[in-house]
C-alpha cells in the first residue's frame, strides 16, 4: 500500500498528565507510591513501541450527507463527515491522516497486570495513554513537515468521536492508512480499536497559520519531533 | 510426516503433489495490492470489490505475473470476510468473481487468499475463536465451490488467529493450505508469536507449508525463516515485501529490486525454503527474477527435528535426546484447598500465582487440572488457560479425564499443547488419540487399561504399546508421545517402585522414539517426610531413562535433583546452570521456619508505624503498604479471631480510605493501594482459617462493563473493593453481552448485578442490559456506573442504583445483601 511506517522515539510522557489520567489533584503522596508510579511508568516506556502512519490529501469537494456537510478527499474513498469537522476543517486545502499506536506489548501487559497487579494495572494505563498521545504529538509533526515542504500551515489533531464526526470514519481511515497491515490495529465491531493505546485523527492543512495553533516552538506538542526544527527551521517560516 | 498428511488431500496434480512433499519448488504471485493502487485503487477502498467492478484490472495484473513465471496466483480476496464486506457484496460472490479473474490469467495454480479477519479475537479483544472459524468457514467454502485449487492463508499476526484459519480449511474442504505469519523487526508478529512457535504449531496442525510474508524486505526475512525452518515438517515459504517501504515525497518506495530480491531468496533457499513469490511493492520482473533463480536448482532435502516438542505462542519448549523437562503439577484443585476455593468462585488469584512462582522455580510446562465435580469444568478450563497465556509464556498441559474439555481447551489455544492424558481402554483410545491428531498436540499415555493398573512392567508396556499402535495409526509422530508408566504408593507395595522402573526402561527399549513422563510423587503416599522419598524416586526414575517429571517445582529437593541429573547426564553444559546456581548452597542446617518469617515474627515493628499490631495493621491499610501486612496480620491473629481482625481491623481502615478517596483527599492509586494492602489482610486471615470455615462470601454479585464497552478499569476497582469487603464477586469481564448476564443472574439467582459503561454511546448497551434482567430476573437489583453516568442517567437507564464511585458500590451491596 502506499503508505509507509515509522517509529517513534518516546522516551518520556509527562509525569504531571499521568496523574492527570489518575485524578491526582495534589493529594499528599507515600514515597512508596511515588516510586511505584515512577516504577510502573518507566516499565510502560519500556514496552512501548510507538509507531504511526501519516498521509495528506487533497480536499477535493465538499458534498452534503443526510443534511450534514462532507468535505471529500481526492485519491482515497475516506470522506469526513459532520458539522464538527467542518467548522474545524474550514478553508483547509488538505488534509493530514494520522493513525498511531504504542502497540500490542502494552496491550499484553495491560492484560497481564490485570491478573496480577491491579494498582500497577491503573498506573500502566494512565502511562499508555500519555505514552500513546505523546506518539500522536510525533505523528502530527510528520504532518506538519509535509504541509510546511507544501508551504502550508497545520490546524489541531481531530480525532473519529469528537464532536458528531462519526466512529464509522475508522475502517476506511485505517484501511487508506493501511494500519492492520502496518501498525497492526484492528477494529471490534463497535469500532473500537486494538491495541486500545492508538490514536487516529485528522489534521487540516491552511494555506495561512491558523490564529493561535503553533505560534511558538515553546508551546508546541509537536516540539520534540519536529523536523522541522532540528533542521533550523520552523513551521512558521 | 506429520499426522494431518496421514488424511487426504484433493490436490490438483502430481506436480503440486511434489511441491507439497518438499520435492519441487513452487512459484507464488508478487504484490496485489500495490498493484492495484498504480492501477488507480483509492486509498481506504475495499479492494477485493474491484473483482465485481473491474474484473479485467484484476486479472490484468493476474496474468502480468503468470507472464514472469508464477506457477500460482493468489486470488485478489485478502479482505473479503463477511465483517470487513458488509453490504458491499457476500463473500461467495466476491470469491466467485475472484476465482475467475484468477483463472482467466491462465495460471497452473489458483491458491484463494484468506487474509486476517481485522479483528482482535478474545482475550485481548472481543472477537470469538469460533466467530473466527466461522469468518473462515464461509470463505474457504466460497472458495473451494468458486474452484480454486489450493489456499494461502496469510499476513497472519495472531497465532490464534492462524490456527482458526487452518481449521476452517481442515474443516471445510480437503484442498491443501500454505500459511504465513508476518513478523516485525525484532523478529516478533505483533502478538509476540516467534517463528519457532509459528513453525512448530502450525506444521503440528497440518499446514502443507509455514512461512513469512510481509512486513520485511527478503534481507530482514531470511534470518526469521532460518529459525522457522528446524521446526517445520512441511515446506517451507517466503514472500516477503520489496524492502521496507519509505515515504519519498508524496510516493512510497519500495527499493528493493528484482536482482537483489533474487540474490536474497538464494540464500534462502539453500537454507531449505521451497515456495517462493512477494508481498507488498513486488513485481511481476520480481517473479521472474525468482523464476530464473529456480532454472537448475532443486529444493534442499531437510527434515524437521525428531524431538518432543511443545509451545506457547512465544516459545518453544523442546528436548532433544538426553534431555529432561519439568512439568510443574500445582494447578490441580486435588487435595488444594485455596486452590478449590479458586475454581469454585472465579477469583484465579491463586491460580495464577501458582503459575508464575511455578515458571520462576524452573518448570518449563504447566500442567492444568480444574477438574471439580459442582463445577463447569469446561468453561473453567478454557478461562483458565486465557488467563495462563497472559501470565505465562509456558506452554500449557491440558489435563482433564474428559475429552469435551479437551478439545475445548486445545482447539483455541495458540501454540502446540501436551495433552493429559489417554489410556490404553479402548473408550479412551478412541474419544482422546483423533483429539491430539486434529489438534496436533503431543499426547500423554496412561498405562492402565479396562483391567486396571497392570502390576508388572511387562504387562504396562503391553498397554504402552497398545497406545503406541493408536498414535502411530493416527500419524501422531512418536516424538509427541509419553508414556506415564504410573507411580503407586510404595508404602502398599514395596515392589512398586521397581516395577515401574522396569517399565519406564522397557518403554524406551521396546518403544523407540517414544518419551516417558511421570507424576512422581505418588511413590510416597502414606510415608512421613515425604519429599525426601520423591525426590529419591525421581533420581531413579532419571536413571531408568524419564524424559519428563510432574512435579511441583517449588520443593527445592526436587529441583535439586533435576539440576544435578543435568550435570551427571551432560545436559547442563560445563555444569554452567549449576555453578551459577549453586556455588553457595550447603547442606547446613537450614534456619527454623519461625525465625525465617521474619517481620511479624516477634521483630520489631517497621519504622514509623505503631508498635501495637491492631493499629499497625490498620495504618498498613490507610497508607496502602501491602508488603508488612502478612506479618503484622500473623500478629493480630495471635491475640483476636478472624472476625475482629476482618470487621474492626480491616474494613475500618478501609471505610476510612473511602472516605478519604471522596473527600478526594486520595487519589486512585493510593485507593488501589490502599485495597491492596487490605487484600494481603484478608489473604492471610483466609490462609489462617482451618479448611471448611472459610466462609463462602456474601452475594454473589455480577459486575462487568456492557457490551461495546472494553473501558474496565473502573469496574475492576469495584471488583476488587467488593471481594475485599468479602462479596464473592462474579466478573463477566468487558464488552459483556446482555444475554450473558442475564443467563448468568438466572442461573446463579444474583441479587445485584453492577454496570458500568464508560461512553455515552454505550449507554444504550446499559438499558437493554436490565430491561432483560426485568424480564428473565425481576428479583435481581441493577447498581450502575462509570465516567458518563448520573443519578438522571441512572434512572433513565431504568437502573435500582446509581454509585458514583467504588466505595458507594459497596455500600449499596452491603444494603442489598447484608
Amino acid at each position: 500500500m502506499a503508505a509507509a511506517r515509522r517509529c517513534y522515539d518516546v522516551r518520556s510522557v509527562e509525569r504531571a498528565e499521568v496523574l492527570r489520567y489518575l485524578g491526582y489533584a495534589g493529594q499528599p503522596v507515600t514515597p512508596e507510591l511515588d516510586a511505584r508510579i515512577d516504577e510502573v511508568v518507566a516499565r510502560c516506556l519500556d514496552v512501548c513501541r510507538p509507531c504511526g502512519v501519516t498521509r495528506v490529501f487533497d480536499v477535493s469537494g465538499h458534498g452534503e450527507k443526510n443534511g450534514a456537510p462532507v468535505i471529500e478527499l481526492a485519491g482515497t474513498a475516506l470522506a469526513l463527515e459532520g458539522r464538527s469537522i467542518a467548522e474545524h476543517l474550514d478553508g483547509a486545502v488538505a488534509v493530514g491522516v494520522l493513525a498511531v499506536t504504542v502497540g500490542m506489548g502494552v496491550e499484553a501487559e495491560l492484560r497481564r497486570l490485570s491478573l496480577t497487579d491491579r494498582l500497577a494495572q491503573v498506573i500502566f494505563d494512565a502511562a499508555g495513554t500519555a505514552a500513546v498521545e505523546r506518539a500522536a504529538d510525533a505523528a502530527e509533526a510528520d504532518v506538519v513537515a509535509a504541509a510546511a515542504a507544501r508551504g502550508l500551515h497545520c490546524g489541531t489533531r481531530f480525532s473519529p468521536g469528537y464532536g458528531d464526526l462519526p466512529l464509522a470514519t475508522q475502517p476506511v481511515l485505517l484501511g487508506a492508512l493501511d494500519a492492520g497491515r502496518l501498525l497492526g490495529i484492528t477494529l471490534s465491531p463497535a469500532l473500537l480499536m486494538s491495541p486500545t493505546k492508538s490514536v487516529t485523527a485528522v489534521v487540516g492543512l491552511f494555506e495561512s497559520p491558523r490564529p493561535g495553533v503553533r505560534s511558538s516552538c515553546a508551546g508546541c506538542p509537536c516540539r520534540d519531533f519536529c523536523v522541522l526544527l532540528r533542521a533550523g527551521s520552523t513551521c512558521r517560516g | 510426516m506429520t499426522r494431518e498428511k496421514s488424511r487426504a488431500r484433493r490436490v490438483r496434480d502430481e506436480r503440486l503433489a511434489a511441491v507439497l512433499r518438499g520435492e519441487e519448488f513452487l512459484v507464488l504471485d508478487g504484490a496485489m495490492g500495490t498493484q492495484l493502487q498504480e492501477r488507480g485503487l483509492a486509498a481506504g477502498e475495499l479492494p477485493e470489490l474491484l473483482c465485481l467492478t473491474h474484473p479485467e484490472t484484476v486479472t490484468e495484473v493476474h496474468a502480468a505475473y503468470v507472464a514472469a513465471g508464477a506457477d500460482a496466483v493468489t486470488t485478489n480476496t485478502f479482505g473479503a470476510n463477511a465483517a470487513k464486506l458488509g453490504d458491499a457484496a457476500t463473500v461467495e460472490e466476491v470469491f466467485s468473481a475472484a476465482v475467475a479473474c484468477a483463472r482467466a490469467a491462465g495460471p497452473r495454480y489458483v491458491a484463494a487468499d484468506l487474509g486476517p479477519t481485522g479483528q482482535l479475537l478474545e482475550p485481548m479483544g472481543t472477537l470469538p475463536f469460533e466467530d473466527a472459524c466461522e469468518l473462515f468457514a464461509r470463505q474457504v467454502r466460497a472458495a473451494d465451490a468458486a474452484g480454486a485449487d489450493l489456499f494461502v492463508i496469510e499476513t497472519m499476526a495472531d497465532l490464534a488467529e492462524a490456527k482458526a484459519a487452518l481449521l476452517a480449511v481442515r474443516e471445510n474442504s480437503d484442498l491443501p493450505a500454505l500459511v504465513t505469519m508476518t513478523f516485525q523487526e525484532d523478529g516478533r508478529t505483533f502478538l509476540g508469536t516467534t517463528p519457532e512457535a509459528a513453525a512448530l504449531t502450525l506444521s503440528s496442525l497440518g499446514a502443507d507449508a509455514v512461512g513469512i510474508n510481509c512486513s520485511l524486505g527478503p534481507a530482514e526475512v531470511a534470518p526469521l525463516v532460518r529459525r522457522m525452518l528446524p521446526w517445520a515438517s512441511c515446506p517451507v515459504m517466503v514472500q516477503a515485501n520489496a524492502g521496507l517501504p519509505r515515504v519519498e515525497g508524496e510516493a512510497t518506495v519500495y527499493d528493493v529490486g528484482p536482482e537483489e530480491y533474487a540474490a536474497a531468496v538464494a540464500g534462502m533457499l539453500d537454507a531449505g525454503v521451497s515456495i517462493v513469490g512477494g508481498c507488498c511493492g513486488t513485481t511481476p520482473e520480481h517473479t521472474a527474477a525468482e523464476r530464473a533463480l529456480l532454472a537448475g536448482r532443486t529444493p534442499v532435502a531437510r527434515a524437521a527435528r525428531d524431538c518432543f516438542a511443545v509451545a506457547g505462542p512465544q516459545r518453544v519448549v523442546a528436548l532433544e535426546k538426553g534431555q529432561v523437562g519439568v512439568i510443574g503439577e500445582r494447578i490441580n484443585p486435588t487435595g488444594k484447598r485455596l486452590m478449590k476455593e479458586a475454581l469454585r468462585t472465579g477469583n484465579h488469584d491463586h491460580v495464577i500465582a501458582e503459575a508464575i512462582a511455578q515458571e520462576r522455580a524452573g518448570a518449563q510446562i504447566l500442567d492444568v487440572n480444574a477438574g471439580l465435580p459442582e463445577i463447569d469444568e469446561r468453561a473453567v478450563m478454557c478461562r483458565l488457560v486465557s488467563e495462563l497465556l497472559s501470565v505465562t509464556t509456558l506452554p500449557l498441559q491440558i489435563d482433564s479425564s474428559d475429552p469435551a474439555v479437551v478439545e475445548a481447551a486445545v482447539r483455541g489455544y495458540p501454540g502446540k499443547p501436551l495433552i493429559n492424558s489417554v489410556n490404553g481402554k479402548a473408550e479412551s483410545l478412541a474419544a482422546v488419540v483423533p483429539i491430539a491428531a486434529r489438534y496436533g498436540c503431543a499426547l500423554v499415555g496412561l498405562t492402565l487399561d479396562e483391567d486396571g493398573i497392570p502390576g508388572t512392567a511387562e504387562g504396562r508396556l503391553a498397554v504402552a504399546r497398545k497406545i503406541v499402535a493408536a498414535t502411530d495409526a493416527a500419524g501422531i509422530p512418536r516424538h509427541d508421545v509419553a508414556i506415564d508408566c504410573l507411580a503407586m504408593a510404595a508404602s502398599t507395595d514395596q515392589a512398586a517402585p521397581g516395577t515401574i522402573l522396569s517399565a519406564i526402561r522397557a518403554v524406551k527399549a521396546e518403544l523407540p522414539g517414544v518419551r516417558t513422563v511421570l507424576g512422581v510423587s505418588n511413590i510416597s503416599f502414606g510415608l512421613p517426610f515425604r519429599p525426601l522419598l520423591n525426590a529419591t524416586f525421581l533420581a531413579a526414575a532419571l536413571g531408568a531413562g524419564l524424559d519428563l517429571a510432574i512435579i511441583n517445582p517449588g520443593a527445592r529437593r526436587m529441583m535439586d535433583v533435576v539440576d544435578s541429573w543435568r550435570v551427571l547426564s551432560g545436559e547442563d553444559e560445563q555444569a554452567r546452570f549449576y555453578v551459577e546456581h549453586y556455588a553457595n548452597r550447603s547442606d547446613a542446617a537450614p534456619v527454623p521456619a519461625a525465625a525465617a518469617e521474619g517481620e511479624g515474627g516477634g521483630a520489631p515493628a517497621p519504622a514509623g508505624l505503631p508498635d501495637d499490631p491492631v493499629e499497625r495493621a490498620r495504618a498498613l491499610v490507610i497508607d496502602g503498604r501491602g508488603g508488612p501486612m502478612m506479618g503484622t496480620m500473623s500478629e493480630v491473629l495471635r491475640g483476636h479471631d478472624a472476625l475482629f481482625a476482618v470487621n474492626e481491623v480491616l474494613v475500618p481502615a478501609l471505610d476510612e480510605v473511602g472516605r478519604r478517596f471522596e473527600a478526594g483527599s486520595f487519589f486512585l492509586p493510593q485507593l488501589m493501594a490502599s485495597a491492596e494492602a487490605a487484600k494481603a489482610g484478608f489473604e492471610a486471615i483466609r490462609a489462617s482459617v482451618p479448611a471448611g470455615e472459610a466462609s463462602a462470601g456474601k452475594g454473589p454479585v455480577v459486575v462487568c462493563t456492557v457490551r461495546g464497552d472494553i473501558h474496565d478499569i473502573g469496574k475492576n476497582i469495584v471488583r476488587m473493593l467488593l471481594e475485599n469487603y468479602g462479596f464473592e464477586v462474579i466478573d463477566l469481564g468487558r464488552d459483556v453481552d446482555p444475554e450473558v448476564v442475564a443467563r448468568t443472574v438466572e442461573e446463579r439467582r444474583v441479587r445485584l448485578v453492577g454496570l458500568s459503561a464508560l461512553m455515552t454511546t454505550t449507554v444504550p448497551a446499559m438499558a437493554e442490559t436490565i430491561e432483560l434482567l426485568r424480564e428473565r430476573a425481576p428479583w435481581c437489583r441493577v447498581v450502575v456506573g462509570g465516567a458518563v453516568l448520573t443519578p438522571e442517567y441512572a434512572q433513565m437507564v431504568g437502573a435500582d442504583y446509581y454509585a458514583k464511585d467504588a466505595t458507594e458500590t459497596a455500600r449499596i451491596a452491603t444494603e442489598v445483601l447484608g
